[in-house]
């Protein structure tokens, strides 16, 4: 015990200096009137709550929630598949097909963004095979931009699970009568449901809280959740609003993840 | 017995240019307790996957019930499989594990329940119900895997070493079990082990295999009485082998001396193995056609162990009767007890 304690001090002192002190900042600002020019003395306010009934905040809300959970969706029906497939894979040519998989994940992000970006305008690159897309601004674009970026986070979770599951388990399914669909879903799935939950989590908490994305994709015209706090935090400066409405986003998120973690019974996910 | 429910021929199979199967050919009838008996890496596991369907065949066909197998997915072949390693669903608990064949078949809960509690009885591990497959210990394990196989009740039931880990005592009472359940649910068993003792007592027909060759085929009291080559007599129970030139029908010379026998059929001077089991020779005090000297002498619970150097050759005796290192003795056996065979390359 107390050599565990050792090993897990710099994680321990890394935890609480970069996530539970802002955190608690955060919950300080949303109910407090300090601010940028007040550091000093302060004084409770319940302004921050009023933040929270403005409609632009609640559609910006229910749109990340929206799209959040149709790109998770969209990632695991991707995902779940291509994981499979991998795993399931022979060859020795299973790295590299995964290190290719990988690979778009060490490229910068808001490049890749600016990079579909200038695909979805009606005039791009695309105009010499004859393609005008006009994306920008539409939940497609969003989705797209998402399930791009967070669709390896869903796949490898799942591919990891799916590759060291042990294959007479569904010899033994077969052997008992099952279907190839039955074998799928009274086995496989079953036992990949901790790489489900690990691929959903993943692919949820970037995308909530997603603001680049969102600015560049949507033309200002859907706006996240994530657009809002920025704007409250660096446009208007309305750092109790701000501090509240993340607030409020962390407590979404907290609710959907205790929704999917449910579904989890062994507990054997990352959180 | 009678009909033939499995009929294999030429059946052979490689992986990556190993033959792994070479050109067998084995009839299984209803009702009949196969046991297939080799040494490790010998093909008995490739053998029941390929009747299983998890593997095809480079060639030879399979015919189950009249129908030629190839054609059917594992899933619709009325066999079912007690596997090497379990494969116990470790998402499910003891009961969905053993319900789940039946599930798949849709019968109805009530009778899916009955079903369970009798097979669990069977395999004694009532009250086992609800219990996590992690937590079970390995001989728990497989009789989960057993009565999982078993409840099933297919017409073909392949067991790959199923009784592995369990001890002498549940062992025995197993083997008791599995061929009571054999014979009242009047299924075929084909079982491997490598146990051949298990294999002697439990099974109608043995099939001996080495190097994926099937070596013999026949009763326990065939295989054990009249191996028909070196490889089975030295693979069951102990046996002394011996060089041995055939001089005409029932007369072998071995050890520089004739005796009477009761095989025929060989060719005059034709070089031949001749194989005496240890509980088949008498030791005797005084001089005789064969002699030597005790080299060691183990107790082995029942019986002495005695080896005696000839020639520089170590024979192995089994009686109850000790002598001590070092007597001159001589060895003494009936002819019916000399069994000759072809002389195998090896
Ligand atoms: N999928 C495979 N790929 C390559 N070689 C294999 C494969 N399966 C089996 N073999 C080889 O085939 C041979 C026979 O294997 P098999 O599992 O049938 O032996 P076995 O008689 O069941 O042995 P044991 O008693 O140890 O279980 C072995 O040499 C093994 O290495
Ligand atoms: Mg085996």
């Amino acid at each position: 015990m107390r050599r565990l304690r050792i090993i897990t001090l710099p994680y321990l002192v890394w935890m609480v200096v970069l996530v539970l002190v802002p955190t608690l900042l955060i919950l300080l600002l949303s109910v407090t009137n300090l601010d940028i020019y007040n550091i000093g003395p302060f004084s409770f306010v319940t302004e921050g709550f009023e933040e929270l009934t403005k409609p632009l905040v609640i559609t910006a809300m229910k749109n990340s929630v929206r799209l959040s959970l149709l790109a998770t969706l969209i990632c695991f029906l991707i995902g779940y598949p291509t994981a499979y497939f991998l795993a399931n894979l022979k060859t020795s040519k299973k790295t590299m097909l995964i290190t290719l998989f990988i690979l778009p994940v060490w490229s910068n992000m808001l490049l890749r963004i600016i990079a579909w970006e200038t695909l979805f305008f009606p005039n791009s690159i695309l105009n010499m095979f004859g393609i005008s897309l006009n994306l920008i601004g539409t939940d497609v674009a969003i989705l797209i931009g998402m399930t791009s970026m967070y669709l390896p986070f869903m796949t490898l979770p799942l591919y990891s699970v799916l590759e060291k599951m042990d294959h007479s388990l569904i010899e033994a399914s077969k052997d008992l009568g099952a279907s190839n669909m039955q074998t799928f879903l009274k086995v496989t799935l079953p036992l990949s449901l901790s790489g489900v939950v690990s691929g959903v989590i993943m692919t949820l908490l970037p995308s909530m809280t997603a603001f680049a994305l969102p600015e560049r994709l949507s033309g200002g015209k859907t706006l996240l959740i994530g657009n809002i706090i920025e704007d409250y935090f660096m446009k208007t400066s309305n750092i109790n609003g701000g501090a509240m409405i993340s607030i409020a986003l962390m407590v979404v998120i907290i609710v959907l993840f205790m929704v999917v973690v449910h579904f989890d019974k062994e507990g054997e996910t990352l959180i | 017995m009678g009909t033939k429910l499995v009929e294999i021929s030429g059946l052979t199979k490689s992986f990556d240019d190993v033959e792994v199967l070479k050109d067998i050919h084995l009839y299984i009838n209803e009702n009949e307790f196969v046991t297939l008996l080799g040494p490790s890496g010998c093909g008995k596991t490739t053998l029941l996957r390929l009747i299983a369907g998890f593997e095809y065949a480079d060639a030879g066909v399979i015919t189950f019930d009249g129908r030629v197998l190839e054609e059917l997915p594992p899933n619709k072949r009325a066999i079912n499989t007690v596997f090497q390693k379990y494969a116990l669903f470790p998402h499910l608990n003891v009961y969905e594990n053993i319900a789940f064949g039946l599930k798949m078949k849709k019968m109805p809960k009530e009778d899916i329940n009955k079903e369970v509690t009798s097979v669990l009885k069977l395999v004694k591990l009532e009250g086992f119900e609800g219990r996590n497959i992690k937590t079970l210990s390995g001989g728990q394990q497989q009789r989960v895997a057993i009565a999982r196989a078993v409840v099933n009740k297919p017409k073909l039931l392949l067991l790959d070493e199923p009784l592995g880990a369990l001890d002498l005592k549940l062992r025995q009472e197993m083997q008791y079990e599995l061929k009571e359940m054999q014979r009242a649910l009047g299924i075929s068993f084909v079982f491997v082990t490598h146990d051949q003792e298990e294999a002697l007592t439990m099974s109608d027909t043995v099939v001996v295999m080495n190097d994926g060759i099937i070596q013999q085929i026949g009763t326990p009291i065939d295989i054990y009485n009249e191996p028909e080559n070196r490889f089975t007599a030295n693979f069951i129970g102990e046996s002394n082998i011996i060089d041995g030139v055939m001089h005409k029908d029932f007369l072998v010379e071995f050890e520089g001396v004739m005796f009477e026998c009761v095989d025929e059929g060989f060719d005059q001077l034709e070089n031949v193995d001749i194989v005496i089991r240890p509980e088949d020779i008498e030791l005797k005090i005084d001089a005789g056609k064969i002699n030597g000297v005790v080299d060691a002498i183990t107790f082995k619970g029942v019986h002495y162990e005695i080896i005696v150097m000839v020639n520089d050759k170590e024979y192995i005796i089994h009686s109850t009767d000790p002598k001590e290192v070092g007597d001159k003795v001589s060895l003494h056996f009936e002819p019916e007890d000399i069994h000759v065979m072809v002389k195998s390359n090896a």
